[in-house]
């Protein structure tokens, strides 16, 4: 952990997560047979490649004229009759959606599944502002009766088992303890109705808005985005700057990969299509529609000419699913509303140096740019990420000058064969007598740093006599 | 708008940025230009397929539809379908019945079939004021059964495009426990990209749009599938098998 930017307390979470051995199973649990099966929805499609580099592309070229297409999208959904307010910061966003509660004395409000939500921390706010904020997405809806924030930006409450949401329910609602998902399923789709039902505030996400013509896309599997921006009066839709496309002809090709990549479907259940408010004639659809631009750290992404490929990202939530260090620690170990490979990219942008630890929490396996729907080079980017924080924030540890020094001494000695050859049997000499079981486990005095981390297979020779029995590979 | 204009001057800058970085490959010039479809007011009328082609388009449907939980109730010629429907809702045993109007076909003589079978209907005509408006939706809200034509699919994915109307409303094909779809054999597009080309900017962005690919899911418990959500759980789809061909 040499030189990342101190956190204990990121530390002290993933320890806890660590010896969570309950969470463990339940990530694995969640994540084992799914991942195959998703797989195999991607190997079925035999266009994945191609659409994948056109959904990257694409993407590439919208974010790459981004100030044009935000013109273009404010006249369009203007001209749509939508009202769009663009927001500087969180704070902004926050104040112009309670503002909008307070001017329109709203009281109820549904939620659709929005990560830009959590990000502006926008709950908290709405019901300090005596708004009741209902979150109607299952898995947020289960969070939210829990007072956690989501551990997965897909799938929110991953970390529970079936048996947690039972007790979770029973303890809440009374209803007869159960660990059957049909059951608790029911059991949330009736409260969550009558919320639907009551409520005079939805609010949503964005997953695309089409410049072209001004269109918020919402894709889904259960119908909440649906329901939070069709029956409530007003509507606000809270997006990233990064969202807007260019083109409906575009969309397909995101389509295409997105689902894949993410649960392993083809394409979502629901896929919704929000241009305007209702008019005159219509029975359903909110009356108004509130569009909140956000950029929240976003044009700063994009000032950084390697770091600005993250804003392609489609939240799919793919790179979580198969990040070892996330399959480890889980979600909320990362401590933003953004968890794995993508999120510890984007938090440091987006909250500040407080996250600038995360780029550290990753093996640089390579399996998150492997699964990106849109190729994201994920490692690349966390190594970059990771440079910026040691220029920024250059603190070698202690021993970092004279651990340089040593190497650049040995790297001459490494230069004479004879020397080297003498001072690793001097090695094996020193070594020996502190092997146990195959192992040196301790060692004294100047090596005992080498020790205290890892065991040492004994020696069985000077490396570079076994070396020599090698066969040579070239 | 203040922030407006900063943040596209942010923006700006941050977009001239790139010619600092000689590494990144100028991704604009490779993309393949998205030709603007013209939109045009026949958008509803498509070039019709080959009979045989159309025949692997509905059965390449119908397989995608089942494969998410759907159920793929069969193909119809337009005399055949009131009777078909009347026997879906009495499947599902459905009492209360909201029929959206047609898109390409008259869906009023299922209206009347199942009235003589004496079911509850909800019709669409002009919205009220707000109080009706209110009261519609409360009645879509106890329905059994939703009723409606879509305006195309899609094969490779089992998907329904529902463009909704002043008498088809968005709700119709949301609250329900159970939706038909009426989908005409001649309106299946292979795929996404085609079905939306076909659709056009016009459609799609006129009025509230959905593409429904199965029924309403969940995998947020332990990511075991659960069927039924807030959505239907029950989504049945009956092909449109034109006489004339």
């Amino acid at each position: 952990m040499a030189v990342s930017s101190s956190n204990p307390g990121f530390f002290a979470a993933i320890e806890t997560s660590i010896a969570d051995t309950e969470l463990r199973r339940k990530l694995a649990n969640a994540s084992g047979h799914h991942l195959e099966s998703a797989a195999s929805t991607r190997a079925e499609f035999p266009r994945y490649d191609e659409e994948r580099e056109a959904a990257r592309s694409l993407k590439t070229a919208a974010i790459g004229r981004l100030d044009e297409l935000l013109i273009e999208l404010r006249t369009r959904l203007e001209g749509n009759g939508c009202h769009v307010f663009f927001a500087d910061d969180a704070a902004a966003a926050r104040r112009y959606i309670v503002d909008l509660a307070r001017v329109r004395k709203l009281k109820r409000a549904v939620k659709g599944k929005s990560m830009t939500t959590e990000e502006i921390e926008l709950n908290p706010a709405l019901e300090k502002a005596g708004v009741e904020v209902v979150e109607t997405d299952l898995g947020e809806y289960i969070v939210q009766l829990r007072h956690e924030p989501p551990s997965h930006i897909l799938t929110p409450a991953i970390h529970l088992s079936k048996e947690d949401v039972g007790q979770l329910f029973h303890d809440r609602f009374g209803t007869a303890y159960t660990n059957e998902p049909e059951r608790l399923t029911a059991v949330a789709r009736d409260n969550l109705r009558a919320a639907f039902l009551s409520a005079d505030l939805g609010i949503t996400g964005v997953n695309f808005a089409i410049a072209e013509t001004g269109t918020l896309v919402l894709v889904e599997n259960e119908g909440n985005g649906r329901f939070s921006s069709t029956l409530p009066d007003t509507l606000v839709a809270v997006m990233g700057i990064e969202k807007v496309i260019a083109r409906l002809s575009d969309l397909s090709h995101f389509l295409e990969v997105l689902a894949r990549a993410g649960t392993g479907q083809k394409i979502t259940t629901y896929t919704n299509f929000i241009t305007r408010p209702r008019s005159h004639d219509e029975l359903d659809g909110p009356r108004e529609i509130h569009v909140v631009i956000l950029d929240n750290g976003r044009s700063r992404i994009l000032a950084d000419p390697v770091l600005r490929e993250a804003l392609n990202c489609l939240r799919c939530g793919a790179c979580l699913n198969v990040c070892p260090v996330y399959r480890s620690i889980g979600g909320h170990a990362y401590g933003y509303p953004y968890q794995g490979p993508i999120g510890s990219i984007i938090s440091p942008a987006l909250f500040g140096k407080a996250a600038g630890h995360l780029p550290f929490a990753s093996t640089l396996c390579g399996a998150c740019r492997e699964i990106c729907p849109v190729k994201i080079d994920i490692p690349k980017l966390l190594l970059h990420l990771r440079w910026k924080e040691n220029q920024n924030n250059l603190q070698w540890p202690r021993g970092a000058a004279k651990a340089r020094r040593g190497a650049a001494r040995f790297g001459r000695m490494a230069n004479h064969p004879r020397t080297i050859r003498a001072l690793s049997r001097i090695a094996v000499l020193i070594m020996r007598p502190f092997a146990h079981e195959g192992y040196v486990k301790w060692m004294p005095g100047p090596f005992r740093n080498w020790t205290l981390t890892r065991d040492f297979p004994v020696p069985k020779a000077p490396l570079k006599h076994r070396s020599a029995d090698q066969p040579q590979s070239n | 708008m203040g922030a407006f204009v900063r943040i596209l001057a942010s923006v700006k800058t941050a977009l001239e940025m790139r010619t600092l970085v000689n590494s990144e490959p100028q991704v604009e010039a490779s993309v393949a230009a998205p030709t603007l479809i013209e939109p045009s007011a026949a958008q509803i009328q498509v070039p019709i397929a080959r009979v045989t082609h159309r025949a692997e388009l509905l059965s390449s449907f119908a397989r995608e539809l089942e494969a998410i939980g759907g159920v793929f109730a069969g193909s119809v010629s337009p005399g055949e379908l009131p009777t078909r429907s009347v026997a879906i809702a009495d499947q599902l045993g459905a009492l209360i019945i909201a029929v959206g109007e047609g898109v390409t076909h008259d869906l009023l003589p299922i209206a009347n079939l199942l009235e003589q079978h004496h079911r509850d209907l909800i019709l669409f005509g002009a919205a009220g004021d707000d109080e009706a408006r209110r009261a519609a939706l409360a009645r879509i809200a106890r329905a059994d059964l939703g009723i409606v034509e879509a305006h195309c699919a899609i094969a490779a994915s089992g998907t329904v495009a529902v463009v909704a109307s002043p008498a088809r409303p968005n709700a119709l094909t949301l609250m329900p426990p159970a939706v038909l779809v009426i989908v005409p054999a001649d309106r299946i597009f292979p795929d996404l990209a085609s079905a939306i080309e076909q659709l056009g900017p016009d459609l799609i962005a006129g009025r509230r749009t959905v593409f429904i690919t199965g029924p309403s899911r969940t995998a947020d418990i332990e990511k075991r599938i659960v069927i039924g959500v807030h959505g239907p759980r029950n989504l049945h789809v009956l092909a449109l098998w034109p006489t004339d061909v």
